[in-house]
C-alpha cells in the first residue's frame, strides 16, 4: 500500500492504462502543460506528448462530441469536464450519441469513452457546485461511477478505461485534499460493486462520493451514543449493487440514503423505492440538499448541503420510527 | 519551554498533507527565519519558516509520512534539555511560524 492524494491515484490509473493501451487519449481544459484543473494530469503531457494529452477550449459540447466521435472511430478518449455543471453542454453528444450508439448500430459500433467530471459544493456557488448525478442514472447505455477514496478512484478509473461503452466518472472537489491507501498492484474495482465501509446492526446508511466520507463521520458520532451504523458506499450509481444493498437492508431493517444533490427524483428516490420492492418490511428515509441552489456564501452552502450532523440527525429520526412488521407490509 | 509546530487547522477538517523534507534534524538549533519543514497539500508545496528560534526536539512524521490538519508536526524547545510534553496531544503553546506556498 502507498498513501496517495486523490489526484495522484487518478494520475497513476491514467498513466498505467495509457502505457497499456495506445488508443487512450485525453481531452480537456488545462490538462496538458498545466496538469489539470485539480492537478490530476500532472506529468502526463510530458510523458505521453501532445498527440495523446490535448488541451481543448472552453467548449464542452465540442469536447464531448469529438471524444464520442473519436471513440466510435476506434480511439479510447477520456474527456475532462472541470465542473459537472458544464457537462450540461455536452449532454447531447453523450446521451443522444455515445450512450445509444451500440443500440442504434445493432452492436456494430460502440463508444468507449470516459467523461470525467467533478461535482460538489466547495465555495464555488450556484453554477460550479452542483451534484447532478441522478440525472444520468436513467440513461440506458451509460455507466455512472462515483469514487470516494483514492483506491476506488484508481480502481474504477482503470475499469472505466477498459469498458466497452461510455462511462461518466464523477469525483468531488472535497475529495482532492484527502489522502488514501492505494494497493501497490493493479487492483481494479468492478462496476456495480458497493463497499460496506463499516458494519453495524441498527441502521444502514447508503451514500456515495463525498457524502460517504461524511456518513463515516456521522457513524463515528452515533457509535458514541451506542448506535451501530452500517455504512455502504455505492461507488457505482449505474449499475447498482442491489445485492449488497438488499442484504444490508435485511440485516438492519432501516435504510437512510444520503446524497448531496436534490432529493426530488434523486438517487435516494430511486434506491429507496426499489429497495422497498426488494425488502418490503424495511423503513426508508432520504436526506439530500434543501431545495435551493448552492450558495457562494459558506454559511448558506452549509445550510443547504447535508453535513455529518444532519446525517446523524436523520439516523436518529429514522430509529424513532416504529419498526414495520412483515405482516403489516404484505 | 517547549512549543508545538502545528499543521494549520484551517486547511480544513480531514485535510491531509505529505511531509516532503525536514530542513533540520532533531537536536539541531533553529534560528528565527530558518526553514524547518516542507510539506505538500493536494494543491501546493508549503515551506514552514520559524518566526521564533529554538531547538528542534522531535519530528513526528519523517519525509514521506502524512499529517492531518491541526496535528502536531514537531516540538521545538528554548533549550536543548527543556522538559517535553507528556504526549503529542498535550496542550502546548504554538510555535510562531510562517507557512508560505511555493
Amino acid at each position: 500500500m502507498s498513501r496517495l492524494f486523490f489526484r495522484e491515484a487518478l494520475a497513476r490509473a491514467m498513466a498505467e492504462e495509457m502505457d497499456r493501451d495506445p488508443r487512450i487519449v485525453l481531452l480537456g481544459q488545462d490538462i496538458a502543460e498545466h496538469g489539470g484543473s485539480y492537478g490530476e494530469t500532472r506529468g502526463l503531457f510530458q510523458r505521453f506528448g501532445p498527440a495523446r494529452v490535448r488541451n481543448t477550449p472552453v467548449a464542452e459540447e465540442g469536447t464531448v462530441g469529438i471524444a464520442a466521435g473519436a471513440a466510435a472511430a476506434g480511439l479510447r478518449p477520456m474527456a475532462f469536464i472541470t465542473y459537472f455543471d458544464f457537462l450540461m453542454l455536452g449532454l447531447d453528444p453523450l446521451v443522444n450519441y455515445a450512450a445509444k450508439l451500440r443500440f442504434k448500430s445493432a452492436g456494430q459500433l460502440s463508444a468507449p469513452l470516459v467523461v470525467k467530471t467533478t461535482a460538489g459544493a466547495k465555495g464555488q456557488g450556484p453554477t460550479h457546485a452542483q451534484a447532478l448525478e441522478a440525472w444520468l442514472m436513467g440513461v440506458p447505455g451509460l455507466t455512472v461511477v462515483t469514487p470516494s477514496t483514492s483506491a476506488d478512484a484508481y480502481g474504477l478509473l482503470k475499469t472505466a478505461l477498459r469498458a466497452p461503452g461510455p462511462v461518466v466518472f464523477i469525483d468531488h472537489k472535497r475529495l482532492f485534499p484527502l489522502g488514501g491507501e492505494v494497493p501497490e498492484g493493479e487492483v481494479l474495482v468492478p462496476f456495480g460493486s458497493a463497499a460496506v465501509r463499516r458494519e453495524g446492526r441498527d441502521v444502514t446508511v447508503v451514500a456515495h462520493s463525498h457524502m460517504s466520507v461524511l456518513a463515516g463521520q456521522a457513524a463515528e458520532a452515533l457509535a458514541r451514543e451506542g448506535v451501530e451504523v452500517e455504512s455502504v458506499d455505492l461507488r457505482s450509481l449505474w449499475p447498482i449493487d442491489w445485492d449488497t444493498l438488499a442484504a444490508s437492508a435485511r440485516r438492519t431493517g432501516r435504510v437512510l440514503i444520503v446524497e448531496e444533490g436534490q432529493t426530488v427524483c434523486g438517487v435516494g428516490a430511486e434506491l429507496g423505492f426499489h429497495l422497498r420492492e426488494l425488502v418490503p418490511e424495511i423503513e426508508v428515509a432520504r436526506l439530500g440538499a434543501r431545495r435551493a441552489p448552492v450558495s457562494s456564501s459558506p454559511a448558506l452552502e452549509g445550510y443547504v448541503i447535508p453535513d455529518a450532523r444532519r446525517i446523524a440527525g436523520a439516523v436518529r429520526d429514522l430509529l424513532r420510527r416504529p419498526r414495520r412488521e412483515r405482516e403489516v407490509a404484505r | 519551554m517547549t512549543r508545538s509546530l502545528v499543521i494549520p487547522a484551517d486547511l480544513g477538517e480531514g485535510v491531509e498533507v505529505r511531509v516532503l523534507l525536514w530542513y533540520k534534524a532533531e537536536g539541531e538549533r533553529i534560528g528565527e527565519g530558518d526553514a524547518i519543514l516542507e510539506f505538500e497539500t493536494d494543491k501546493a508545496i508549503v515551506v514552514v519558516t520559524a518566526r521564533q528560534g529554538g531547538v528542534l526536539r522531535r519530528c513526528f512524521a519523517p519525509a514521506g509520512e502524512w499529517l492531518g490538519a491541526g496535528q502536531v508536526a514537531a516540538w521545538v524547545s528554548d533549550g536543548a534539555d527543556d522538559p517535553l510534553p507528556g504526549d503529542r496531544g498535550a496542550p502546548a503553546e504554538a510555535l510562531l511560524a510562517a507557512f508560505e506556498t511555493t
